[in-house]
């Protein structure tokens, strides 16, 4: 506010009794015109009828800088009516709310969510200067609702205590928290439905720059976590984050079921707080701490705040990963939980730092067994991007079976042939047990099989990825098999075998992989 | 057309409850610079016999007043453009405006007497019955006069307004009728505001403009000094939809209210609507 301003207050009503004296004392106030700008502090300000409206358009017309703060809900509902809101700058006044005694109902990073009646619910933020924030979630539930998201968007801002909340209209809706809790043979629908909502989520594409990208702020947990870690393990952290690529689908970023109500028949996300663009990894970090990372050394904490157990927590976790990704192939749900556990471990140990936790026992302990599970993770983590349709494994023989257990999976999806299915499964079995023994002896090494099918007539394509010495099965010569067993040489069979079931085999060695492509046409 | 056009179609002299005479304000339509303008003094016609002597080249006049009525369902200004002043209809429906006040100035004398005990020579009182439209502001500048309040607000808050007076109303489909017997334009006044001090928005004002263009309404006062953007914007809307005239008016009352001659807002429009236009060609006016 700059020198030259005029404050004046305004008292109770202003209509057409005493609109010509507010007139002219707000005039008397005004000493040169012209340039000044006036604020009107319409705190104690009750009514204004037209007359009153006029005394404003007409100060209007002679200082062009007018505005009024303070304005309750019924005064401001004139101004928005007669089209005043877009003349003047009109702030409204905070209705005050007290949340003493109400239901939590939700807690995210920035804030609670109480319940104040049947039909309302006010977020709470715990920055004492929320209305920044009020606003910035404002505009993200916004743009999420434009994008197709089911979600609740604020109606009214309040003062609660020394802070700011949101209000939103929940109609006695009842979050999937307490529906677990209250309902434990309702977890099954309630895996599939925030199932359903998760991939909605990621599967919306958000324009550019309305949202933050989450890999940024990845990266700059994994640089922080540089001081706090192995040398080596800390690059390789960063090395691996930054090689998740770019993406600009959207994730919630707190997706737990507090998060989550379920509003007469219909499901809506609330918290959007912390919408971000990024690859879904992220949101499964996120996931993974709400259910299981949080409540490693204390597994009593979930109850207070879930509603329900840890067990009850571990087996909606597990569901839910084995649905989103569409798989019960254990091989593959613990692939992308460890993944999801290395950034939802970062996470934990870079907040407690950063809050001060080393410094309670409860936060040392739970540093300690953060850390400790980050560094066993990122010994035997390549790589943090996951894909539906691959597995990555060590490639170790006692690991045939799961990859058999995955690829039929993937088979079984694509309605493949039994026999097809049998004939493939020789062929994997030839190919995995070779990597296993081979490729990294006598060392351990990861390999990464993908299933594609795709193409009319079908064509089942498998993809062997190892990062083994250089080899090359097909450079072998054809066994002559119209020898005996024993005139023949030892080995060579498999991968015989492998061309034969299949119509192509094709091998390259690139950027320090060895890629074994396999084809076969249904 | 060559020249622009700086039109003000409503303001009032002291044949009503202005300040400035007939004479002072063609004197201030031509220092504002306007060109088009109409007074509307109320329920009272002198000033459009003394205006037309007083224009000279280069101003556009068009008679006009403007009629307080009311029915069940609220109060109306309708403006009257156009008409002539002598006919028999605008002077029936300017009589019967004159008596309903008089009927009520009358009164309040009556009352201040019996009430207070303030009295006034009989001089004074001829004087005020004499006046074209006495009301209220001329009973409370009597009254600071002879020493009874200390000023005119007063007077009228403390005294004045202590006892309400039913009046008789003229309603608005016999003003509109007569308006245009005399061959007149009715024009709503001031539509957003009612009477003055009301809003009437949306619905409301949609009902309203149905049943007075039942009537015969032909035109709304879309630009007026006390509105907003907005509320010219929703008015033209409603002249739009309706196929009503558009006017633009001030209401200035010289040193009454706090209104600028010729400040209808119309400044804020990028060019002259076309249902004004066609207003003031039925007013007579050539634009080409």
């Amino acid at each position: 506010m700059n020198a030259d301003t005029v404050k004046i207050k305004l008292f109770g009503r202003i209509d057409s009794n005493n609109a010509a004296e507010t007139e002219e004392k707000i005039f008397a106030q005004i000493p040169g015109a012209e340039t000044q700008s006036v604020v009107f502090d319409a705190s104690e300000l009750e009514y204004i009828s037209s007359a009153g409206l006029r005394v404003i358009l007409r100060l209007k017309k002679t200082c062009p800088d007018v505005s009024i703060t303070g304005v309750n809900s019924e005064v401001y509902e004139i101004l928005d009516m007669t089209g005043f809101t877009e003349m003047l700058t009109v702030e409204k006044a905070y209705r005050v709310v007290s949340v003493e005694g109400c239901e939590e109902i939700g807690r995210g990073a920035n804030g609670t969510i109480y319940r104040i009646d049947r039909d309302n619910v006010v977020k709470v933020y715990n920055n004492a200067d929320a209305l920044a924030d009020i606003q910035h979630e404002r505009e993200v539930a916004k743009l999420a609702l434009i994008l197709g998201i089911p979600t609740a968007i604020s109606y009214d801002v309040v003062k609660v205590g020394e802070t700011y909340g949101s209000v939103f209209e929940l109609l006695n809706a009842r979050s999937f928290s307490k529906i677990i809790a209250a309902e434990p043979e309702k977890l099954d629908w309630c895996v599939g439905e925030y199932v359903r909502m998760l991939k909605t989520i990621h599967g919306t594409v958000v324009p550019e720059g309305k949202l933050p990208d989450m890999r940024e702020t990845a990266i700059s947990w994994a640089r922080f976590m540089l001081d706090y870690l192995p040398e080596a393990a800390g690059k390789k952290l960063l090395a691996m984050v930054e090689a998740i690529p770019r993406d600009d689908h959207m994730i919630h970023g707190d997706y737990h079921t507090k998060n989550l109500e379920l509003q007469n028949d219909e499901v809506l996300i609330i918290d959007m707080d912390t919408l971000a663009v990024g690859n879904p990894i992220f949101e499964l970090a996120s996931m993974y701490n709400s259910y299981v990372g949080f409540y490693d050394v204390d597994r009593e904490a979930i109850k207070k705040f879930q509603g329900y157990d840890y067990d009850t927590a571990q087996a909606f976790w597990h569901k839910t990963l084995a649905a989103y990704l569409g798989t019960n192939c254990k091989a593959k749900l613990r692939e992308v939980e460890d993944k999801a556990a290395v950034i939802g471990y970062m996470r934990l140990v870079r907040r407690t730092i950063r809050r001060g936790g080393a410094e309670t026992e409860k936060g040392r302990a739970e540093l300690e067994c953060w850390r400790v599970k980050l560094l066993e993770l990122l010994d035997r983590t390549d790589s943090l991007v996951f894909s539906f349709n691959e597995l990555e494994i060590e490639a170790v023989p006692e690991n045939l079976d799961d990859v058999q257990a995955f690829v039929g999976e993937r088979l079984e999806a694509a309605e493949c042939p039994m026999k097809a299915q049998m004939q493939i499964s020789v062929a994997v079995e030839e190919i995995f047990v070779n990597i296993a023994s081979n490729a990294y002896a006598p060392d351990k090494g990861s390999a990464t099989v993908r299933v594609e099918v795709s193409g009319d007539p079908v064509t089942v394509t498998i993809t062997f990825v190892d990062r083994g010495v250089p080899y090359d099965p097909l450079a072998k010569e054809d066994p002559d098999v119209t020898l005996s067993a024993e005139e023949r040489g030892i080995g060579g069979l498999g991968i015989f075998m492998t061309k034969k079931i299949m119509d192509d085999v094709a091998y390259e060695y690139r950027d320090g992989k060895n890629i074994l492509t396999l084809k076969k046409n249904i | 057309m060559g020249i622009s056009l700086k039109i003000d179609l409503h303001m009032h002299t002291t044949v009503s409850d202005g300040t400035d005479t007939p004479e002072e304000i063609v004197a201030r339509v031509r220092e504002a610079g306007i060109n088009v303008f109409s007074v509307t003094d109320h329920d009272a016609v002198k000033a459009c016999r003394i205006i037309p002597a007083l224009v000279g080249e280069g101003l556009f006049y068009v008679t006009g007043a403007e009629f307080s009525t009311r029915d069940e369902a609220g109060k109306y200004h309708i403006l009257g453009y156009g008409f002539d002043p002598d006919s028999a209809p605008i002077r029936e429906l300017t009589e019967t405006g004159h008596g309903n006040r008089m009927k009520k100035v009358r009164a309040r004398l009556d009352f201040l007497k019996e009430e207070f005990g303030f009295v006034f020579p009989e001089n004074e009182i001829e004087k005020l019955l004499a006046q074209d439209n006495p009301g209220k502001p001329h009973i409370g500048n009597l009254m600071v006069k002879y020493g009874y309040a200390e000023t005119k607000r007063k007077a009228i808050e403390e005294y004045i307004n202590r006892r309400h007076f039913a009046s008789e109303y003229i309603r608005p489909e016999y003003a509109i009728e007569r308006i245009l017997a005399g061959g007149g334009v009715p024009v709503l006044a001031h539509p957003t505001y009612g009477d003055g001090d009301q809003l009437i928005l949306g619905e409301e004002m949609e009902g309203r403009l149905k049943k007075l263009a039942g009537f015969g309404l032909q035109g709304v006062e879309c630009f007026y000094s006390g509105f907003s953007p907005r509320m010219t914007r929703d008015m033209l809307a409603f002249a739009e939809r309706f196929g009503f005239y558009v006017t633009a008016g001030s209401d200035y009352h010289g040193a009454n209210k706090m209104v600028v001659l010729g400040d209808t807002g119309l400044d804020l429009a990028d060019e002259t609507p076309e249902r004004l236009k066609s207003f003031l060609e039925r007013c007579g006016l050539r634009l080409s």
